[in-house]
């Protein structure tokens, strides 16, 4: 094959001069709508990726931590001592949980309530909420809780009110108890889902209204970079403390969570391959339109000695720098709205727009570049696969009966 | 010293017409000598073109042979046929064909960039050729912007660049006005016989045909020779 010749070619299909206003135009045209296909699916990849990552912190951080050590009593005597055991744990919380409806004057919610030490609330989990009022303050005999925003509108209370507390009992109490509660601060995780059944009581309260030995556990969060190591961690702190833990993984006790959020991903991914190969159609068109418009130049480069292979070569590489310009300036414009894209949602979520409250309106933009590299990856293998079989057509145009139609 | 340049031997060429064979060829030997210039004359219809596609390996013939410098057409594949045509042949068409996106510089590349000639190479040889038919002034013109007569001047040009052994000239002043042709006619002819190469050329033009040293009629699908 004759590259140099492709090459020469190439270079003029992809800047045809003269007359082809027409030629240029279909150029810029075909960049632009495939831009316009990476722009969506580099935007629902930041999304999506930003939305999980941000939904899992919430769980993970303020309602169930990594790895849940089903023992009843305290193992640890403050939150950075498991830490000493192994590094990779970043605290270990002694939590109390239980479920209960809060009562105000006028309505009823019903609430996961969970009892933690104010130590609860390290930098960590502090980077997932905001709060007001003074948190878990104790004054006098009555429970200190800490509703969210949401709660707390629903039911009409403020900070410094007093909430009524029905414990739900499980199986080992027969009595319902009755509680008043001092709320002494509001929090606002910024995820509706959690907010609107998250409720937190002063530890020593909550031990007081649930039973130790079924409702108390340690709630340990590892660093970031050991999220796949949970069973490793328990193992870790078994060996050394020579101790078996009843445990549990975040992904296990939010089993529906976290399989929604998997089967979500794989259907997007289907989604985004079925946009592809509609891309990858659309590529091969430009493909034929190039061949069609130029049918007399090809049977005359055949003519001069041109093969089909040469001609195939330079009609590939054009159409697949217009598909990778296209795909470049796609992904580029993608990632710039996608950093912009928690503006775009408070402004979503400001006009009113009801579905947003299931979602997070402040995330952390996360790039997959390995999703982002598969997808122009994949953009790209379809569109060569789809281009070589519309350059199929060169091979049957004729030198002859093109020269004998002039 | 002449040598055998190319070759028919017993062709035969026939197109399906509905349910019979049309026959334009019949048994046709022919031999063409390197150095030569030689015209064919015919009624239209009589199988001029459909010979000369057959000598450049545009077409292949129903029955016979043709060898060009003592190779079989017929054995070459597709590949080996457009390295033949890139090296060996050299075209000049009636309407003379050029490629309206690209200059006149350009067009005159075409075959030699094909063959893998560098780019600088091509230039300067087709700067060459340009110049000597009096078109270095025209070189980044397009087909658009030239005369008739200058068009096949650029046809020409792209027709020696490879330096062929054989130009395959097909009515090349049949679409120029008097003056013109005229003009093409010395040109191609002596350009022709100064770069030493061969001519095979159909016309109906007989003063372009009386610049040939050899004349053929090609009546009955055979080829007579013209005093």
């Amino acid at each position: 094959m004759n590259m140099r010749f492709g090459m020469w070619l190439s270079g003029h299909l992809l800047v045809p001069r003269g007359e082809s206003k027409y030629a240029r135009l279909r150029l810029v045209r075909s960049a632009a709508l495939i831009a316009i296909v990476m722009i969506p699916l580099v935007l629902a990849l930041i999304f999506m990726d930003g939305m999980m990552n941000g939904i899992t912190d919430k769980y993970i951080l303020l309602q169930d931590g990594h790895i849940q050590l089903q023992v009843a009593d305290q193992l640890f005597d403050s939150q950075f001592a498991a830490s000493s055991i192994d590094p990779r744990i970043a605290s270990a919380d002694y939590v109390v949980s239980g479920y209960g409806i809060v009562y105000s004057r006028d309505t009823t919610s019903e609430v996961r309530i969970k009892g933690v030490d104010l130590s609860y609330f390290n930098d960590q989990r502090m980077s997932q909420l905001e709060f007001s009022g003074d948190p878990l303050k104790k004054e006098g005999s009555l429970a200190a809780v800490m509703l969210s925003t949401t709660i707390a509108q629903k039911l009409g209370v403020e900070v410094g009110q007093r909430v009524a507390f029905m414990v739900v009992p499980d199986s080992s109490s027969s009595v319902v108890r009755p509680v008043l509660a001092n709320v002494t601060a509001l929090y606002e995780s910024g995820y509706h889902e959690l907010d609107s059944s998250l409720l937190f009581m002063n530890r020593d309260d909550a031990l007081r209204y649930f039973p130790k030995d079924r409702n108390a556990y340690t709630e340990l969060l590892v660093f970031r970079d050991h999220v796949d190591d949970l069973g490793d961690v328990v193992a870790s702190l078994e060996s050394t403390l020579d101790k078996n833990f009843p445990y549990a993984t975040w992904d296990e006790f939010n089993g529906t969570v976290y399989q929604n959020f998997i089967t979500s991903r794989q259907v997007i991914l289907l989604v985004f391959v079925m946009i592809l190969l509609v891309a990858g159609v659309y590529v091969s068109s430009i493909a034929q339109e190039m061949i069609q418009d130029s049918m007399q130049s090809i049977a005359l480069f055949k003519t001069l000695g041109a093969t089909n292979s040469n001609l195939s070569w330079a009609y590939f590489c054009s159409v697949m720098v217009v598909t990778s310009i296209g795909m470049v300036a796609g992904v580029a414009l993608g990632l710039l709205i996608g950093s912009q894209i928690g503006v775009l949602l408070h402004w979503l979520g400001n006009s009113g727009l009801a579905g947003l409250q299931y979602y997070l309106l402040d995330f952390q933009i996360v790039i997959s570049w390995r999703d982002i590299l598969a997808i122009s990856l994949a953009m790209l293998l379809i569109s060569s696969v789809t281009v070589r079989l519309s350059l199929g057509r060169i091979r049957k145009i004729s030198p002859l009966e093109m020269l004998q139609q002039d | 010293m002449t040598r055998e340049l190319l070759r028919f031997h017993a062709v035969t060429k026939t197109f399906a017409s509905g349910q019979s064979q049309l026959v334009i060829l019949e048994d046709l030997d022919f031999v063409l000598y390197s150095g030569t210039t030689v015209a064919i004359t015919g009624k239209s219809g009589s199988g001029k073109s459909t010979l000369l596609n057959i000598a450049g390996g545009l077409d292949k013939p129903s029955a016979g042979s043709i060898s060009f410098l003592g190779r079989e057409l017929g054995a070459l594949n597709d590949k080996e046929l457009s390295a033949f045509r890139n090296r060996h042949i050299g075209f000049v068409f009636q309407s003379h064909i050029l490629l309206d996106d690209f200059t006149a510089l350009e067009n005159v590349c075409v075959p030699a960039l094909i063959r893998g000639v560098r780019q600088s190479d091509a230039v300067k040889r087709a700067k060459e050729l340009l110049d000597r038919v009096g078109l270095s002034d025209r070189l980044q013109h397009r087909p658009q912007k030239l005369s008739g007569g200058e068009r096949q001047r650029v046809a020409i040009c792209r027709a020696l660049v490879n330096a062929p052994d054989l130009i395959i000239a097909d009515e090349p002043t049949g679409s120029l006005d008097e003056e013109s042709s005229s003009g093409i006619e010395i040109l191609l002819t002596d350009i022709v016989r100064e770069e030493g190469k061969t001519l095979l050329m159909v016309t109906h033009d007989t003063q372009l045909a009386s610049r040939c040293s050899t004349v053929y009629l090609l009546h009955n699908r055979t080829l007579q020779e013209m005093a």
